[in-house]
């Protein structure tokens, strides 16, 4: 099988990835160890393997991995510095918007795509850039709550500290 | 499910492109979003030419038309002034309705009219806004205009051309109405039915010409050549908009599928036709 090299930047860290020429971005960050990136329908209809690429929401299930040459992709594993969440994590879990926690990457990596472009938005623009992420069990009232709560605060007091992995509050 | 595949290309110009297309033997794909060759999954693809480097992902003022290069995205289209202020927006407001932000970022006007879906939210707007298709080939660049390149975009003899652009010639006049109407079984879906119209009245409020495309409703989307014939010279009154609404079902052949039977879309080729029509109206002026 031919291979070629995928010169990326994942998460603010600069990769050389081998990758096959058909290989599609979805595979390629999982193989890679970012298990945030959900595979879900593999069709792009429910969006949780949404990405950032450039700071645009994708589905990664669609994207051949080769496109991404040179471009910066954000997965949720990226999202928080060091132990400070961001402010839509924060929000997720003070509204309680998270169930099963499959769609959540993708919910929050869409809101953020929103929110870096508009940082004010109302809830409609809210809910159009949520739609290409379906829930199965949590429902959108709270994520869209959430969105529009993260969105409210100021960028600098919204930081906090990361909860211990496996904790739910 | 794409691990058959050899090479993947980013040409820096169209002629690069159709050199590989050329060479791929029929093997080769043109990718651009990938959000309709993924889902397809064919198994035959050994080499992938992505076309969103060369050079045809634009959107520009040209003489008295405006050229939208076939790599740009649905995204692009909704955001740019100049589609906005095109034929009453409509090509901006069927972009809007492709799918998920994520698919509008990368899904793009050339994928969606050599996809060939017959739903295509693209191309009842284009077909009433008189568009022209340029197509390069290892010969050289052509042009068609959108319903002839919809009747032979499948051909043999198109396999090795590639669509770079979409030309559209600025409406001129005054006492224009456009509307873009679309029904789907979710804010996301793909069209059941889509209805596009433009016209223009004259002073006295008679209709000059009038142009309506239905998509979804027949193997391609396509004009409804006897409606608007019948509007030509008439007042733009609730009469004629109900008899157009009626006219239009007797020209399309829906077909019953997973989304809509027959019978629903022809109906809804009635209903979006005459809320097309009364928007149109509206813009032009004309109170019914």
């Amino acid at each position: 099988m031919t291979t070629m090299q995928l010169r990326v930047t994942v998460n603010r860290e600069p990769r050389k990835w081998s990758i096959a020429p058909g290989d599609l971005l979805l595979d390629v960050l999982r193989r890679e160890g970012f298990f945030g990136v959900k595979r879900g329908c593999e069709k792009g209809e429910c969006g949780s393997c949404t990405v950032l690429v450039d700071g645009r929401a994708v589905n990664s299930c669609l994207m051949f991995a080769a496109k991404v040459e040179g471009c910066e992709v954000l997965t949720i594993e990226g999202l928080a510095e060091g132990d400070r969440l961001d402010p839509i994590q924060g929000a997720f879990l003070d509204h309680g918007a998270a169930q099963c926690g499959f769609c959540t990457p993708g919910m929050i990596l869409a809101a953020k795509a929103l929110l870096d472009k508009n940082p004010h938005p109302n809830e409609a623009e809210v809910r159009e850039a949520m739609a290409g992420v379906l829930c199965r069990c949590t429902g959108y009232i709270k994520p869209v709550e959430a969105v529009l709560a993260a969105a409210k605060q100021p960028a600098k007091r919204a930081t906090r500290k990361r909860q211990p992995a496996g904790v739910v509050r | 499910m794409f691990e058959q595949v050899e090479d993947f290309h980013r040409p820096a110009s169209v002629r690069e492109a159709v050199r590989l297309l050329e060479s791929g033997k029929g093997r080769a794909r043109i990718v651009a979003g990938g959000t309709d060759l993924v889902v397809d999954g064919d198994s035959t693809v050994r080499a992938l030419i992505d076309i969103t480097h060369s050079g045809i992902a634009y959107i520009r003022k040209r003489g008295g038309s405006c050229a939208i290069g076939a790599a740009t995205t649905m995204a692009e289209l909704e955001e740019s002034r100049i589609i906005r202020g095109l034929g009453g927006g409509i090509l901006a407001r069927a972009a809007a309705t492709c799918g998920s932000i994520q698919i509008r970022g990368v899904a793009t006007v050339g994928g969606n009219l050599a996809n060939g879906s017959p739903a295509a939210d693209l191309v009842t707007p284009l077909l009433v806004l008189d568009a022209v298709v340029v197509v390069a080939d290892a010969k050289g660049r052509r042009k068609l205009p959108i319903a002839e390149y919809l009747a032979v975009r499948g051909a043999r003899a198109m396999r090795q051309s590639l669509l770079v652009e979409v030309t559209v010639p600025r409406p001129l006049g005054r006492r224009c109405g456009w509307s873009f109407q679309k029904l789907g079984r979710t804010a996301l879906d793909i069209s059941v039915v889509n209805v596009a119209a433009g016209l223009q009245v004259d002073a006295a409020g008679r209709i000059q010409w009038a142009r309506l495309a239905l998509g979804a409703v027949a193997p391609t989307a396509i004009r409804a050549g006897a409606t608007e014939k019948n509007l030509r010279g008439r007042g733009l009154d609730a009469e004629a908009v109900a008899e157009a609404a009626e006219g239009v079902m007797r020209e399309v052949s829906p077909i019953t599928d997973l989304r809509a039977s027959a019978t629903y879309r022809r109906e809804m080729c009635r209903v979006l036709t005459r809320r097309a029509l009364v928007e149109c109206a509206a813009q032009a002026g004309c109170a019914i």
